[in-house]
């Protein structure tokens, strides 16, 4: 008699997400320790090459503002590397059918990889941002924007990886995508600036960038200060998301560049 | 009987010229094949990162020696991307051959150990040099660099690429997995190559830090490159290329004597 799993399979969603979290905290020399010591050099450099040049935003001296941007890139890297080679290894490696085959449905496979990717994504954050306080003071204006920014990010970037990986053939396409795509809206998403100092039109282009909300509204919960609106950032974050999240249910459904 | 002239051992001179070629043809056309990650990818990274400068940072500001800030960065940004791929060009192939076993065609051909040595890392070498000139290609229409001595900074980037390429080839040869490699890139690459300098000048930095930057290779490598291309120098070019080519020499026996020896590529 075929085993009753009740409505949502729980003993299976659990497994496969254990498995996920194991993954990367197998190897957390190169999954957590190497984003905080990236990150560290990356503040490094800024405030010495910048430090100087930039005007400090009221009380805020450039370090300070810079952190939150920094913390932030270190999630949204992470997160998207954890589900973007998972599911591109399974896939080299044939073992995507251990994926495939168990009583898992599209939403508990989708909600189950997704929560791997949020988990590194926050546990790189909190590293980073532990990694920061030990050099420089971080203070914390708003934590509900902190909390709700950091999971809305991980989240995101763990569904993006999902997208990048179900449709990616082998390691270079998700190359591609991190060298053009991840990094170039990370980078140009006011990480290292505040985006009202640059000219008009590019301006516009951060606007358009959800990266930008993100990093925004977690800034303002460490600092209290905002480029964009918050309740537009906010809005946008859950849109995308949630239009990601359908995507990526639609994408396992139909078995796209999974099932043969 | 007169022995048959083709069974007879092949004689190679001194040097297997085409034994050595093959290997280091070998590794430029694997970096070929993935063009668009060796070549597209350091130029995009490094584009973003003077844009970064230039766009939202008002990268005019002085840097020291009468160079505006974008000035002063420009050069330590492509050899940033020289350097890192110089290590990747060079640990990547054997990590990947011995993953693979490949490398047991590499050790049963008629090469010595020099010419093992000279192939991987003359390859690493061209092709850190190719990503280079790519990525100061790109960025020449963004910044004006004077370039008053190209040969002084083309030696200077010679000495780096082999500097990284060499590197390379030892953590390749020391790297039993992936892991290892990436581990000494984020541990030691990646610190060397940022804290050297490319990005800050020397006079933001306190007392202390600019003795032990003298003791990174990388700083060397930039300083003399950005003296070739823009005429400043913060240290004597003269004296950091001596550094450089000691460097080079030690590392090139290193990595001669290990592969001599076997170290970790034969049972």
């Amino acid at each position: 008699m075929a085993r009753e799993l009740g409505a949502v399979n729980w003993r299976g969603l659990w497994t496969l997400y254990a498995k996920e979290v194991r993954r990367f905290l197998n190897v957390s020399t190169q999954t957590i320790l190497a984003p905080v010591v990236t990150s560290l050099l990356f503040l490094a450099i800024f405030t010495l090459a910048l430090g100087r040049t930039i005007p400090s935003l009221g009380s805020v001296s450039f370090a300070e503002f810079l952190a939150p941007g920094l913390i932030m890139m270190a999630i949204l890297q992470n997160s998207f590397a954890n589900t973007s080679s998972s599911l591109v290894i399974s896939k080299i490696q044939g073992n995507i059918v251990d994926l495939l085959m168990p009583p898992l449905s599209p939403s508990e496979l989708t909600l189950g990889l997704a929560s791997g990717g949020l988990s590194r994504g926050l546990i790189v954050g909190l590293s980073v941002g532990l990694g920061m306080w030990v050099f420089i003071p971080i203070g914390l204006y708003d934590p509900v924007f902190v909390v709700f920014h950091a999971v809305n990010a991980s989240l995101m970037l763990a569904l993006l990886g999902m997208v990048g990986g179900i449709w990616a053939e082998k390691f270079d396409h998700i190359a591609a995508v991190t060298n053009f795509v991840i990094t170039p809206m990370s980078f140009l998403s006011g990480t290292f600036y505040s985006i009202e100092r640059l000219p008009g039109n590019w301006q516009l282009i951060a606007l358009l960038n959800p990266f930008f909300y993100l990093i925004d509204g977690f800034r303002y919960g460490f600092i209290g200060h905002a480029d964009g609106s918050l309740w537009v950032g906010a809005l946008v974050v859950l849109t995308v998301n949630a239009g990601l999240w359908t995507l990526v249910h639609r994408m396992i459904s139909t078995g796209y560049h999974l099932k043969p | 009987m007169e022995p048959n002239p083709s069974l007879a051992p092949r004689s190679f001179g001194r040097l297997n010229g085409r034994g050595v070629w093959t290997l280091i043809y070998r590794d430029l056309r694997r970096y070929w094949k993935y063009g668009v990650e060796s070549i597209g990818g350091p130029i995009v990274s490094s584009l973003l990162f003077l844009a970064v400068f230039v766009l939202a940072l008002g990268g005019q500001g002085e840097a020291g020696g009468g160079l505006t800030f974008v000035q002063f960065v420009a050069p330590g940004i492509v050899m940033f991307a020289l350097m890192h791929s110089g290590f990747f060009n060079g640990a990547a192939p054997l990590v990947h051959d011995k993953h693979e076993g490949m490398i047991q065609d590499v050790l049963s051909a008629p090469l010595n150990a020099f010419e093992v040595a000279a192939g991987y890392g003359l390859s690493a070498t061209l092709n850190a040099l190719v990503t280079g000139v790519a990525v100061l290609a790109a960025m020449t229409p963004f910044v004006d660099l004077p370039f008053g001595q190209p040969l002084v900074a083309l030696l200077f980037a010679v000495a780096g690429a082999a500097l990284f390429g060499l590197t390379g080839v030892l953590i390749g040869l020391w790297a039993d997995k992936w892991d290892h490699y990436s581990a000494a890139e984020s541990f030691l690459i990646l610190p060397l190559g940022v804290l050297s300098g490319a990005f800050f000048p020397l006079d933001s930095l306190p007392a202390l830090a600019r003795t032990l930057i003298l003791f990174n290779p990388a700083f060397h490598v930039i300083d003399g490159v950005r003296y070739g291309l823009t005429g400043y120098a913060a240290w004597s070019p003269a004296a950091s290329l001596a550094v450089l080519l000691i460097a080079d020499l030690a590392l090139a026996w290193l990595v001669w004597r290990l592969i001599a020896i076997g170290y970790k590529i034969k049972p």
